[in-house]
C-alpha cells in the first residue's frame, strides 16, 4: 500500500517534472508565436488601438480571439466581416447602425482613435488561430441572386460595405431599413440625393444616419438606385 | 475554537458574505441586460457590471480563504497568531482596494483584462497586502512546535498563488501574449494553486468532522493535489488553442485538459469516503453537507462541464460563447464558493460557542442555494447550446441570436432568485451566531 511519504514524493516529484516541461513549452512558444502573430504587422498605431481596447474594457462586452464576455459579438474578424468603411461609421456613432438594439457604449473616438481601433481589430484578424472562427458548417445553402445582370454590374462598392448592413437588395442584407428593390419606383433623383445627403432633415427621427458621404459616391450610389426599377 | 486570536477569521467572513451579496446583485444587473432590459445602461454598462461581478468573486473567495487560514492555522500549529493587529491591518487593506477598484470600475478605470480588471497601481496594493498576509502566517508557522500536512499543503497553495499573480501584472504590446501570461494567472489558479488550498481546507474539515485518522487523510491529500498538478499544469494548453499559439498546444492541451477532471474525482471520492468512513457522527452536519457537498459539486462543475468542453474538436465551436459561462458559475460554485460556507459552517459554533446547526434554516440553505445553482446552469446550457448552433453552426447573426435565446435569461434570473434565497438563508443563519466570544476558548 502506498505510504505517506511516497504520495509525497508523487506530488512533489510530479510538480517539478510537468512545471519544467510547461516551462520548455513556453520557451518554445514564444520562439515561434511571432510569426503566426505577423509581429512585423504590430505597428505602432496597432498598439495604440490594443491600449484603447484595454483601457475601455471592451472585453468586458466582446470576445476578441474567444476570450471576454458573452453579451456583444465576438471581434476576431470583425473587420474582414464588416469592413473599413462600415466600421468607421459604427464607431463614430455606434447607435446609428443599430437603432432600437443591445447597446454598446458611445465613446466619442477621435477618427485617429477609430482608426486605431481598427487597425488593431485588423492585426487580430490576420493571427494564425488555428481556425476560429470556424466557417458555419451547417449553414443552409445561399438563395439564387435574383438581382438582374444590368443591376448588378454597375453597383457601387459603397453599398456592399456599408448600406448592405441595413438594407436587403434581391432578398441580401441587413433588414434595418426597408429592401430597396423597386426604389427608383418610388423616389426621383432629387429626392434621393436630398436623402442620402442627410435623412434626419428629410424625416426628423429617421433610424438612417447621416453618412456625411462624400458628393462622388452619392452621386455614384443615386445612379445605380434609380436602375432599381 | 483553541486560540483567542482565531476569531480575527470572523472578520474575513463577514466581508466575504458581505461581497458575495454585492456579487449576487452584480449578476442580477447582467441577467436582467441579457433578457433585454439594460435599464442601468447609462449608469452601470454592461462591462462595469461584468468586472464587478468578476472581481468580487473573486475577492469574496480570497477573503474567506484568508479567514479560513487564520482560523486553522493556529489550530494546526498550537499556538496564537504572530500578530492579530496586523491581521486586522491586512484586512483593511483588502477592503480598500475592492472598495476602490469597484467604484473605479464605474468610472472606466481598469485594465481591461478579464479577471485582471484591477488597475496597475491597485495591484501593487494588492501584493502588498498578499505579503502581509503571509508574512504573519509564515511567522505563526514558524515559531510553532507542530507543522502538519495539511498547513503545508495549504501554504503552498497561499505562496504559490501569490507568486502567479506577478505574471498578470505585466505589461504586452501583443494580445497574443497578453492572453498568453493572462492565463498563468488565471488558469493556473483556479485549476492549480487554488486546488491546493481547497485540498488542505478539505482536509482540515474532513479531520475535524469524521474522526478519520489524520495519517489517512493526509496521505490522500497529496495523491490528489498531485493530480491536479500532473494534468493542471499542461493543461493550460486548452486555452491556447485559438490564441496565435503553436500547433501542438492542440494535442498538449487535448490529452492533459481530458486529465484534469482525475483530481476532482479524487476530491469527490476523497470527501464521500472519508464522511462515510467516519460514520457522519459528527453533531455540526450542515458542515460536513457543505464539505462533502463542494467535494461533488466541484466534480460536476469543474470536472465533468469541464470535461465537456475542453476537447479541441469541441472547443473549437464552443469557445467564448455562453457554454463557458454555465461551465464558470458551477466550477466557482462547487470548488470554491462552497468552501467557504464549508468553513464558515464549521468555524461559526466554534467561535461563537452558539450551537445554531441545527433546525430548518441552515439546511434549508445548502439545499435552496444548490437547487438554484443547478437551475442556473441548466440555463446557461440550454442558452450556450443554442447560441453554438444558431451562431457557430448556422452562422446566423450575433444580435438575431440574442434575441432568440432572451427567454432562457428569464429561467436563469428565476434560479437566481432561488440561489438567492439560499445564500440570504445562510447569511441570516451567519448573523444569528453573533461575533465571537472568549467563552468559546477552549485552550490548547
Ligand atoms: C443604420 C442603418 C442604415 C444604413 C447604414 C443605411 N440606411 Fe438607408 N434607411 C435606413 C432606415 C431605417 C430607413 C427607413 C427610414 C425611415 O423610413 O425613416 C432607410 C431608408 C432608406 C431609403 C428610403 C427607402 C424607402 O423605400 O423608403 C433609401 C433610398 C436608403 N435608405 C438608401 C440607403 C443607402 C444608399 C445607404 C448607403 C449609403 C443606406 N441607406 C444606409 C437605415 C439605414
Ligand atoms: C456595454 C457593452 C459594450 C462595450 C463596453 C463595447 N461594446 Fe462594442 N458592441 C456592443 C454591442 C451590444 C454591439 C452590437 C451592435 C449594437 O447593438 O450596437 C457592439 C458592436 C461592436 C462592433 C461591431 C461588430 C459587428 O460586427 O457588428 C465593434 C467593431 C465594436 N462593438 C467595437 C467595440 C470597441 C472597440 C469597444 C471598446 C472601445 C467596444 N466595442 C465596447 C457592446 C459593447
Ligand atoms: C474549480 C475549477 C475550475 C474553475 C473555477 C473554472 C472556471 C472557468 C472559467 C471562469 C472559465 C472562463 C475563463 C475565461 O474565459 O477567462 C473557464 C474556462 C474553461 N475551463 Fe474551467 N474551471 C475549472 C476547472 C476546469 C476543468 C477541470 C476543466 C477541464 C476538464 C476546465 C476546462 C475549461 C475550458 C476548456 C475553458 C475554456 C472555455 C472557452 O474556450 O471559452 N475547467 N473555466
Ligand atoms: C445569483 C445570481 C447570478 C447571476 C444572475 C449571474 C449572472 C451572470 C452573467 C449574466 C454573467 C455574464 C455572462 C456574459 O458575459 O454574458 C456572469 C458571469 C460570471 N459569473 Fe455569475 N451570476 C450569478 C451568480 C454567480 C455566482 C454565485 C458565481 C460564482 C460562484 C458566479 C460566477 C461567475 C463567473 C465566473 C462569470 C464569468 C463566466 C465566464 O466568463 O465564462 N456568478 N454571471
Ligand atoms: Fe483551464
Amino acid at each position: 500500500m502506498l505510504s505517506k511519504s511516497q504520495a509525497r514524493m508523487f506530488f512533489f516529484g510530479g510538480t517539478i517534472f510537468f512545471s519544467s516541461i510547461f516551462i520548455l513549452l513556453t520557451i518554445d512558444t514564444l520562439a515561434k508565436v511571432d510569426e503566426r502573430q505577423n509581429v512585423d504587422l504590430l505597428t505602432p498605431s496597432v498598439i495604440r488601438g490594443k491600449e484603447i481596447w484595454d483601457s475601455n474594457n471592451c472585453m468586458g462586452c466582446h470576445t476578441i480571439l474567444g476570450e471576454g464576455a458573452y453579451y456583444a459579438p465576438e471581434l476576431t474578424q470583425a473587420v474582414s466581416r464588416r469592413g473599413v468603411q462600415w466600421l468607421t461609421i459604427f464607431l463614430r456613432d455606434p447607435a446609428a447602425m443599430f437603432p432600437g438594439q443591445r447597446r454598446m457604449v458611445d465613446y466619442d473616438f477621435t477618427d485617429a482613435q477609430i482608426e486605431d481601433v481598427i487597425a488593431f481589430l485588423d492585426w487580430i484578424g490576420k493571427i494564425d488561430t488555428n481556425g476560429f472562427p470556424p466557417e458555419p458548417d451547417l449553414r443552409p445553402p445561399a438563395a439564387p441572386v435574383v438581382a438582374s445582370t444590368a443591376t448588378s454590374a454597375s453597383r457601387p462598392a459603397y453599398f456592399d460595405e456599408v448600406c448592405v448592413a441595413c438594407h436587403a437588395v434581391g432578398g441580401k442584407g441587413g433588414g434595418v431599413g426597408p429592401a430597396l428593390d423597386g426604389v427608383a419606383k418610388r423616389f426621383s433623383e432629387e429626392e434621393l440625393h436630398r436623402w442620402l445627403a442627410d435623412p434626419p432633415s428629410v424625416r426628423p427621427g429617421t433610424a438612417m444616419p447621416n453618412l456625411n458621404l462624400p458628393d462622388s459616391t452619392r452621386t455614384e450610389l443615386v445612379r445605380w438606385l434609380r436602375t432599381l426599377e | 475554537m483553541k486560540f483567542k486570536s482565531q476569531r480575527v477569521a470572523y472578520l474575513f467572513f463577514a466581508t466575504s458574505l458581505l461581497l458575495f451579496t454585492l456579487q449576487i446583485v452584480f449578476g442580477f444587473i447582467m441577467g436582467f441586460a441579457h433578457m433585454g432590459f439594460d435599464v442601468l445602461h447609462d449608469y452601470i454598462p454592461f462591462n462595469a457590471a461584468r468586472a464587478s461581478h468578476l472581481n468580487l468573486l473573486v475577492v469574496w473567495l480570497l477573503s474567506g480563504f484568508m479567514g479560513a487560514t487564520y482560523y486553522i492555522v493556529p489550530e494546526e500549529s498550537d499556538r496564537e497568531i504572530y500578530s492579530e493587529k496586523l491581521a486586522v491591518v491586512q484586512w483593511a487593506a483588502l477592503v480598500i482596494v475592492a472598495v476602490i477598484a469597484i467604484i473605479g470600475f464605474h468610472m472606466n478605470w481598469w485594465e481591461g483584462r478579464k479577471f485582471l480588471e484591477i488597475p496597475r497601481p491597485l495591484d501593487y496594493l494588492v501584493v502588498l497586502d498578499i505579503l502581509l498576509f503571509l508574512f504573519n502566517v509564515g511567522m505563526t508557522v514558524w515559531n510553532a512546535k507542530r507543522f502538519t500536512t495539511t498547513v503545508s499543503v495549504l501554504l503552498l497553495g497561499l505562496v504559490s498563488a501569490a507568486f502567479l499573480y506577478l505574471p498578470g501584472m505585466i505589461t504586452f504590446e501583443s494580445q497574443v501574449l497578453d492572453s498568453y501570461f493572462r492565463w498563468w494567472v488565471v488558469h493556473l489558479w483556479v485549476e492549480g494553486v487554488w486546488e491546493l488550498i481547497m485540498g488542505g481546507i478539505l482536509a482540515f474539515l474532513l479531520i475535524k468532522l469524521t474522526g478519520v485518522d489524520r495519517e489517512v487523510i493526509e496521505k490522500w491529500l497529496y495523491v490528489i493535489v498531485g493530480f491536479t498538478f500532473l494534468s493542471g499544469i499542461l493543461g493550460t494548453g486548452h486555452h491556447y488553442y485559438f490564441i496565435g499559439a503553436p500547433e501542438y498546444w492542440l494535442l498538449v492541451g487535448g490529452v492533459f485538459g481530458a486529465l484534469e477532471p482525475l483530481a476532482f474525482l479524487g476530491m469527490a471520492l476523497y470527501a464521500v469516503t472519508m464522511a462515510r468512513r467516519g460514520g457522519m457522527r459528527h453533531p455540526n452536519r450542515i458542515a460536513l453537507f457543505w464539505t462533502v457537498g463542494c467535494g461533488v459539486m466541484s466534480f460536476v462543475g469543474a470536472g465533468f462541464l469541464g470535461f465537456a468542453h475542453t476537447l479541441p474538436q469541441v472547443n473549437l465551436w464552443t469557445h467564448g460563447t455562453i457554454v463557458t459561462a454555465m461551465h464558470g458559475h458551477m466550477a466557482f460554485w462547487g470548488a470554491y464558493a462552497m468552501l467557504v460556507l464549508a468553513i464558515i459552517s464549521y468555524a461559526m459554533p466554534q467561535m461563537t460557542g452558539r450551537k445554531l446547526f441545527t433546525g430548518w434554516l441552515p439546511e434549508w440553505a445548502f439545499w435552496t442555494s444548490n437547487v438554484g445553482m443547478i437551475g442556473m446552469t441548466g440555463a446557461f446550457a440550454v442558452a450556450g447550446i443554442a447560441q453554438v448552433y444558431m451562431e457557430r453552426k448556422i452562422g446566423m447573426d450575433f444580435l438575431a441570436v440574442q434575441e432568440a435565446i432572451e427567454v432562457h435569461f428569464l429561467g436563469l434570473v428565476l434560479a437566481a432568485a432561488l440561489l438567492s434565497l439560499g445564500v440570504g438563508m445562510f447569511i441570516w443563519n451567519f448573523i444569528q451566531y453573533g461575533l465571537p466570544n472568549d467563552e468559546a476558548v477552549t485552550g490548547a
